[in-house]
């Protein structure tokens, strides 16, 4: 064997723990589920055509619904979290250390699970919640049913409230993370230059974030947009969640309905590798035109 | 530049408080006080309904608990596995293909888990694999290495070749510098890597729910009835016991960890 070709194959064996599950069950995974959909392997044998699934949803307005009703709860959460967690790691970055350590304490809902997490939203924004008795000693409302019903609102405001909790100091996390390793000098020399706070903070801080608000944001957006634990919790009847859509077919309607489950998830999968490509596609379009310091 | 006023920071703090520490303060409140209802402020009455439900169930509540545990630290453990040596190759070789690769090993974090969760669950049932503890620890595993990927890498990265090339001209084999000197230094990005896994796996719902089918206990199958239930003041209690637990793994990792170093000499 020549010399190139072990070192080949050595790399090969050393990328193989990682690279063989991820072929094997997560490409698989996939590629059963798009199966599926198509009505193979199916645990009833299925007698239709091979888009007969598709066909149903595509033609149910309810689907679109929901698809656009994910994709906003998706985009307000991440676009809330991301937004969010900027303006308070950089208000956090700039504490004096004796105080820093208790700024440790944003790290609370990242330990919480997401459905404690929508429970959290649940006991403070509900109309008998902690908000609403507040909101009444202050005299603000004189009965619960005046206060706003913001987790029933039809707009998904309380999914929206339990992401932006849980997701902020997750893009927190990474956004101090690249802080740390910020030089204070480039802030002070723009100080001295006359610049003023929020020019500082938009022209120097921000563009040395960008690769953290673009990873936090992605995952934050497509976490939303297809996970299932906060809407089991703090769904409202209708639009729902694709997820809740997905579980609905999968676990409580009969065998012959698993291949819409199935193409639901399909169109999910590919709506979230578009975006993926896309996003990043875009963020390099814009990085490309902006000076680097 | 800085904000020189010592108000304005504290006046921060206190935002920071009540946005991320409220929370767990109103849900001991809420825990030890069963009957508070609109419109109190606060509680009129302290009872200990929500503790003794603890000790009624206590049985129930320990093996759930450790069921969690012991599949979240298995998947740590998994993952680890999958990830040391590919992330030894992704930070100092190069080969072609090295960032598309890379890109495609960490989707797995990114699209819906159910996505492919719900297309392996066949398999699993056939290869009966469901409903157990290791078809469990495989599906979280599959969804949170990505993490430990990163981290791994990351840490390849920083600690660079110089102990690798000083311990090879001391005569040290492979074998021998990486049980000795990379897998040591290695350990901090271990435990970073393998915290968000601990977390990312200790707190799905329903990966383990999909996998799981009711037969593997977790703490999180315990707490999602009780949540959706009227009684706010238990699931509180357990809400709590939620985040007592990795904190207090945490701090004894940290301890631990400072320890080890410190009788090594290396701090």
């Amino acid at each position: 064997m020549s010399w190139t070709s072990n070192r080949t194959a050595i790399l090969i064996l050393k990328l193989s723990p990682l690279m063989l599950p991820f072929v094997v069950l997560f490409c698989g995974g996939v590629f059963l589920t798009v199966c599926q959909s198509l009505g193979l392997f199916t645990p009833l044998p299925h007698t239709g055509g091979l888009v007969d699934a598709y066909t149903v949803i595509l033609s149910d307005p309810s689907f679109f619904a929901s698809a656009g009703f994910s994709f906003g709860v998706a985009l307000a959460s991440a676009a809330g979290s991301v937004t969010a967690a900027t303006f308070l790691a950089y208000r956090v970055w700039q504490l004096p250390k004796m105080m820093a350590g208790a700024a440790l304490v944003y790290k609370i809902p990242l330990i919480l699970p997401h459905i404690a997490v929508a429970f959290v939203v649940l006991v403070f924004w509900s109309q008998s919640g902690i908000l609403a008795s507040l909101a009444h000693a202050l005299g603000l409302i004189q009965s619960m049913q005046e206060f706003p019903n913001v987790l029933f609102s039809g707009w998904g405001v309380g999914m929206i409230l339990a992401y932006t909790l849980k997701g902020t100091p997750f893009a927190m996390l990474l956004i101090l993370a690249l802080l740390v390793r910020f030089d204070v000098r480039q802030i002070q020399t723009a100080a001295m230059l006359g610049a003023s706070r929020s020019r500082i903070f938009f022209s120097i801080v921000m563009p040395r974030l960008a690769p953290a608000l673009h990873t936090s944001f992605i995952i934050l957006f497509l976490y939303s947009f297809g996970a299932f634990d906060i809407p089991y919790i703090l769904s409202e009847s209708r639009p729902g969640m694709l997820s809740l859509h997905v579980f609905d077919l999968y676990f409580k309607h009969d065998l012959a309905r698993r291949p819409e489950a199935m193409a639901i998830l399909t169109l999910m999968f590919g709506f979230a590798v578009l975006f993926i490509i896309a996003y990043s596609k875009t963020v390099t379009r814009l990085e490309n035109g902006v000076r680097k310091l | 530049m800085k904000p020189s006023h010592p108000a304005a920071h504290i006046l921060f703090l206190v935002l920071l408080f009540s946005l991320f520490a409220l929370p767990a303060g109103i849900l001991v409140l809420v825990g030890l006080a069963p009957g508070w209802r609109f419109p109190d402020l606060w509680p009129e009455q302290f009872s200990f309904a929500g503790i003794e439900f603890l000790i009624t169930h206590r049985e129930q509540i320990v093996s759930s608990l450790v069921s969690s545990f012991l599949y979240s630290l298995a998947t740590v453990f998994v993952t680890l596995c999958m990830c040391l040596t590919p992330a030894a190759a992704f930070a100092r070789q190069r080969f072609p293909g090295k960032r598309l690769l890379e890109a495609l090993v960490l989707t797995p974090a990114l699209v819906p888990p159910m996505t492919f969760a719900m297309g392996l669950h066949m398999v699993f049932i056939k290869l009966s694999l469901a409903d157990t503890a290791a078809g469990v620890v495989l599906i979280l595993a599959l969804f949170s290495y990505p993490y430990m990927f990163r981290a791994l890498v990351a840490g390849f990265q920083t600690m660079g070749e110089g102990y690798r090339v000083c311990a090879r001209n001391l005569g040290a084999g492979n074998i021998a510098i990486f049980r000795q000197v990379e897998l040591p230094l290695l350990v901090p990005a271990m435990i970073a890597g393998g915290s968000v896994v601990f977390l990312v796996a200790f707190s799905e719902y329903f990966l383990v729910f999909l996998m799981g089918g009711g037969n593997v206990p977790s703490f999180t199958g315990f707490l999602m009835p009780l949540l959706a239930s009227s009684n706010r003041s238990l699931a509180a209690v357990l809400t709590l016991i939620f985040l007592l637990l990795p904190i207090l793994l945490f701090f004894m990792l940290d301890w631990g960890l400072m320890r080890s170093y410190r009788k090594k000499g290396m701090i």
